[in-house]
């Protein structure tokens, strides 16, 4: 710290750097905003197909599928009606009516791709014939009426579960849509119609489906970055004021924050790359970690004014650099590598991007830190700040951190123990860590969209596809009777699986069909034995049928069928339970060298995404740790040095899961991320602190005690503002709509908070209680002889220098 | 056609050249005229052909169907029998209409299906249905060369050539919401051959405005004095799907007998 400014590689680089300030400012600005132009081309994926790879076998499996049987995700209108006929009511089919007439009209909508109990049609046999007409047209007059349209619902299984819920109470109206992406106005579409619909008590209208949840979800998390980013910045500002209480302390580093987003948004854009549902926290992180190597520049800064009244300001500036350079590049480094490892986990492409561009804004940070910020200095005169006096002199905050740290040396084997325990409760919490996720749960509880997806998957079968295509070696292969057989096993099968509501193929449309060329009876409700019978009955329903209408349920050459198993929740943990029967099944009872079957369908691509959160998570963790410790050892040319910088990052990691154990916290999508990101934040404690211990123990005099007087308001307090930047700004997260966004800030914002508990009381009480050689210590002579246990209350006095 | 009617045809038909003299050179026909055009010409009492129906899916799956079809005027009831030649699994399946000429009768329909060995009664399809898995509606099959004057607000936009020949371009607006939603189209532009008054080409949107189906009568020639198209084309923008209908052997003299036409025969074949 009192060195003499020495005329190195880093004193020519800043002295260069101040040489240069209005050139390095006015780049810096051109930079900043030539990123900044990219911006506006960023284009948002919202949609659960963002979170596996293209090529992912599944993905490719499933487009296949969706190309050979035109399926695409729906927009689903419910109309709920709790009363005693439910919704076969004169008024409740009017209001189907109602709502089908004008679905049709939204743009986007295919209106033939409406389906609903006003468009559906009724297929009865009669004595001579066949009979397919509307369930009504035009919707009933009367009571009686209405009970006829129930009979005859009652009366054909195929729309029961799917069309008209099993205990009448509910209805669906399925729209396809033309374009995907225009989901969001789509969905803003159909809640202005289902707001201005005709008011009837007791009816509750939703609108829900996979269609309706992308498209609301683009815009849900839009207006939250647009709330959330103004108060995260806020929150910072006011940080940085109440930690300097300058003007140029305050503004500059925003200034670096808005280069940092700038660099991110700005080469994600350039690069083409997606913002997904989870980019929408990089803004707030990027923030707040932007702003933590400002703070330790300006704490310098505003010391060594202090302490030096004497030195001009160019002096001070290369002096703050000089000294500040080393243990920033290392902690952004570490940071970096937390980002990275997240990219290299090579988990989900929204995981990865994010952790890739969270590198980027982190290095723009530096860079900013290390340039700008000097450069920008020399352009005003030195105004000491008012919050830091320098010496050991200090304000409240520094107090308060100089307690906690006294405290702790003063009770080493009181923290120890504590610590001790904390990890023993939190492995137990750990241990009881749930892996889950369900798209839905982006959106808070009182979202009239979850409230409708749970509405719906109460009253009917489930909105969640689960595909099974089945494929046969020959042209017209299903026409064979045993084949067909095959299939209503397996749908008998799936149909007892956890969740599954019930199963619709072709097989049901064949028996439909067969039942009513037989005069209706019950007992026709079966799959005919003559395989020419059932190319008959294909033709015989095209009398009356689109060309497409079975274009969802088998292939134009009668090769391959879709069974689509409708599920009632789209939780990870039990649709893996339905995947795992479902594959075992398959293999064991159903496969043969004739017929085979695959699955497919949104539940089995998300099954196959999900099901890598846990290894992504514990991959990057472990690619997060390693390189950290690498690059601490490295840093401090000492292993064991490398592993005690790793204190806080096992402390924070280990007592967020034991939080996610007991809080109930999913591992899911935006969860998973913590601990990568955590450990890189972490460890940036870590280092600061060994840093600064080895340092005064190696150039400071005194006791140990004496000497730490030094760490805790000086680095102990930048620490502090560092943890009350990044804590706030992660902390904003919970201000968030988005649960995950939620459960994100909150443990990341415990991680912090760990860390910098960690960093300045069990850091130092286990340095006090090992006395450990990478730190400075040395054994004194008469201790090694005597083999006793070390007292570092006076055996700090005869640290020798240096190493 | 009613007497009137067809009075006010003949009239028109004669005044013709005279309007056309009176009027500029350049003057098209006003779009109804064309329509009335279009449905006085001669179809033929009775007709018999071979027809193949290939149909493709969107994948490019073909299906084709080989058929043998008559048609019949009982005064103004008009029957239709389809008999299935192949494929093997549908031969023998076959598909008798009676369609009669008050608007507010049904039609009525019967399939043959030999692998139950049963006559089924199919109830009658709205206008706007298609037809036996293909891209035509009934309503575009029982009118077959013919329009439906009375559905639409017609209007002549201008002259096109369609392969070669002078067509009347016409756009046909459903006359209103209810008849837009029974024949499923929003609106329609056909090209009209101006000398020979059959449509070559048209193009269907559907009731919210999006481009539905473009169909094409190719091979156009005449059998038996009457302008016969070999060959129509339908192609849906929306499902990808499209029909091809290929007119054999056409004949328009030739005695069918009545009988043809009756359930009896559908078991029998023709």
């Amino acid at each position: 710290m009192s060195e003499p400014i020495r005329s190195d590689r880093a004193s020519k680089f800043f002295g260069w750097v101040t040489d240069h300030p209005k050139a390095l400012v006015v780049a810096g600005v051109l930079l900043m905003l030539s990123a900044a132009a990219f911006i506006p081309g960023l284009t948002k994926d919202t949609s659960s197909d963002a979170f596996i790879a293209k090529d992912n076998p599944a993905r490719v499996y499933r487009d296949q599928v969706k190309k050979v049987f035109g399926l695409s995700d729906p927009f689903v209108i419910a109309i709920i009606n709790h009363g005693p006929t439910g919704v076969f009511n004169p008024e409740t089919l009017r209001l189907v009516q109602w709502l089908t007439d004008r679905v049709k009209k939204i743009s986007n909508v295919d209106p033939d791709g409406v389906v609903s109990l006003a468009t559906e049609s009724n297929i009865v046999g009669t004595v001579d014939g066949m009979q397919v007409s509307k369930f009504f047209d035009p919707p009933p007059a009367t009571q009686a009426q209405a009970n006829v349209i129930r009979a005859a619902i009652a009366d054909f299984p195929l729309y029961q579960g799917s069309l008209v819920a099993r205990d009448s109470t509910a209805t669906l109206i399925v729209a396809e849509i033309l374009d995907e992406i225009k989901s969001e106005t789509t969905y803003n579409a159909f809640m202005a119609l289902v707001k201005e619909a005709p008011q009837i008590p007791g009816v509750e209208l939703h609108v829900a489906g996979e269609g309706a949840i992308s498209g609301y979800l683009y815009n849900y998390i839009d207006r939250d970055a647009t709330r959330l980013n103004p108060i995260v910045a806020i929150v910072i500002t006011l940080v940085l004021f109440i930690a300097f209480r300058t003007v140029w302390g305050t503004l500059l580093p925003n200034v670096v924050v808005l280069a940092t987003v700038a660099a991110a948004f700005g080469t994600m854009a350039a690069g083409g790359i997606s913002f997904y549902v989870i980019t929408n926290g990089l803004a707030s992180i990027l923030i707040g970690m932007a702003v933590a190597e400002p703070i330790h520049i300006f704490t310098h800064y505003y010391e060594i004014g202090r302490a030096h009244p004497d030195l001009s300001h160019r002096d001070i500036i290369v002096r703050t650099m000089i000294e500040t350079w080393k243990p920033l590049t290392n902690t952004i480094l570490t940071t970096v590598v937390g980002f990275i490892s997240l990219y290299l986990s090579g988990g989900m492409p929204p995981m990865q991007y994010f952790g890739l561009f969270a590198a980027i804004g982190v290095t723009a940070a530096w860079l900013y830190g290390m340039m700008f910020i000097p450069a920008a200095l020399m352009l005003v005169k030195f105004k000491p700040s008012p919050a830091i006096r320098g010496g050991n002199t200090t304000d409240r905050y520094g107090r308060a951190v100089v307690a906690l740290g006294n405290f702790s040396i003063r009770r080493p084997r009181l923290i120890l123990t504590v610590t001790f325990m904390i990890i023993i409760i939190s492995g137990m919490g750990a241990s009881r860590l749930i892996i889950d996720e369900a798209l839905i749960e982006n959106f808070q509880q009182g979202e009239p969209i979850y409230h409708a997806d749970k509405a719906i998957n109460q009253v009917m079968d489930g909105t969640n596809y689960l595909d099974i295509v089945v494929e046969t070696q020959t042209h017209e292969g299903l026409f064979n009777p045993d084949y067909l057989r095959r299939m209503d096993a397996l749908q008998r099968f799936v149909e007892t699986l956890p969740g599954v509501g019930g199963t619709t193929s072709v097989v049901d449309y064949i028996k439909q069909m067969h039942r009513s060329i037989n005069e209706n009876r019950k007992d026709a409700y079966s799959i005919p034995d003559n395989r020419d019978l059932v190319a008959q009955l294909f033709l015989l329903y095209s009398a009356s049928g689109d060309p497409t209408d079975f274009e969802e349920e088998i292939d134009y050459d009668y090769r391959r069928a879709n069974i689509r198993a409708s599920i009632n929740t789209s939780y990870y943990t039990n649709n893996r339970i339905v995947i795992e029967k479902l594959d075992q099944y398959l293999a064991e009872h159903f496969n043969t060298n004739e017929i085979t079957a695959h699955l497919s369908g949104r539940v089995n691509v998300n099954h196959h995404w999900l099901k890598t959160i846990a290894t992504t998570h514990f991959v990057s963790e472990g690619i997060a740790l390693v390189i950290s410790w690498l690059m601490a050892a490295w840093l401090l040319r000492s292993f064991s040095a490398g592993l005690f910088t790793l204190v806080p990052v096992f402390a924070s990691v280990l007592l967020v899961y034991g939080v996610m154990g007991f809080g109930g916290i999913w591992l899911a999508v935006g969860t998973s991320m913590f601990a990568a990101i955590a450990t890189g934040l972490a460890i940036d404690f870590g280092v600061h602190t060994t840093q600064r211990i080895r340092e005064l123990m190696q150039s400071g005099t005194g006791t140990f005690e004496e000497r730490m007087a030094q760490l805790f308001p000086s680095t102990g307090r930048a620490l502090f503002f560092n943890f009350a930047a990044m804590g706030l700004g992660f902390g904003t997260l919970m201000t968030s709509v988005v649960p995950p966004l939620v459960s994100f800030g909150g443990l990341v914002t415990v991680a912090m908070t760990v860390s910098f508990l960690a960093s300045i009381m069990v850091m130092p009480a286990m340095a006090k209680l090992f006395r450990p050689r990478f730190l400075g210590f040395a054994p004194l002579p008469e201790e090694v002889a005597q083999n006793k246990p070390l007292e570092p209350a006076y055996s700090v006095s005869t640290v020798e220098k240096g190493r | 056609m009613q007497p009137k009617m067809r009075h006010t045809l003949i009239a028109l038909f004669l005044l013709f050249p005279l309007f056309a003299s009176i009027a500029a050179a350049e003057a098209l026909p006003a779009g109804d005229e064309i329509a009335r055009r279009i449905n006085a010409r001669n179809e033929g009492e009775v007709v018999s052909r071979f027809v193949t129906m290939a149909m493709t899916d969107r994948g490019g799956t073909e299906r084709v169907r080989e058929t043998k079809s008559f048609r019949k005027y009982f005064g103004k009831e008009k029957r239709v029998v389809i008999f299935y030649l192949s494929p093997a699994n549908i031969k023998d399946t076959a598909f008798l209409t009676y369609d009669y000429p008050e608007a507010d009768r049904d039609d009525d329909q019967w399939l043959y299906l030999p692998a139950a060995r049963k006559v089924r009664r199919i109830s009658a399809s709205d206008r706007g249905d298609y037809f036996l898995g293909t891209d035509f509606t009934y309503e575009d099959i029982r009118k077959e060369t013919k329009v439906g004057i009375e559905d639409y607000a017609w209007k002549t936009l201008g002259e096109e050539m369609i392969d070669g020949h002078r067509c009347f371009l016409v756009e046909q607006i459903p006359v209103n919401e209810k008849t837009a939603n029974e024949l499923g189209y929003g609106k329609v532009q056909s090209w009209v051959d101006a000398e020979i008054w059959m449509m070559r080409q048209a193009k269907f949107w559907d009731v919210a405005g999006n481009p539905l189906k473009t169909s094409q009568f190719k091979d156009i020639k005449p059998i038996q004095d009457i302008w016969t198209a070999h060959q129509l084309i339908s192609e849906n923008h929306k499902t990808g799907h499209k029909t091809v209908f290929t007119f054999k052997d056409v004949d328009y003299g030739r005695n069918v007998k009545d009988e043809i036409f009756t359930e009896d025969a559908l078991r029998r074949g023709f």
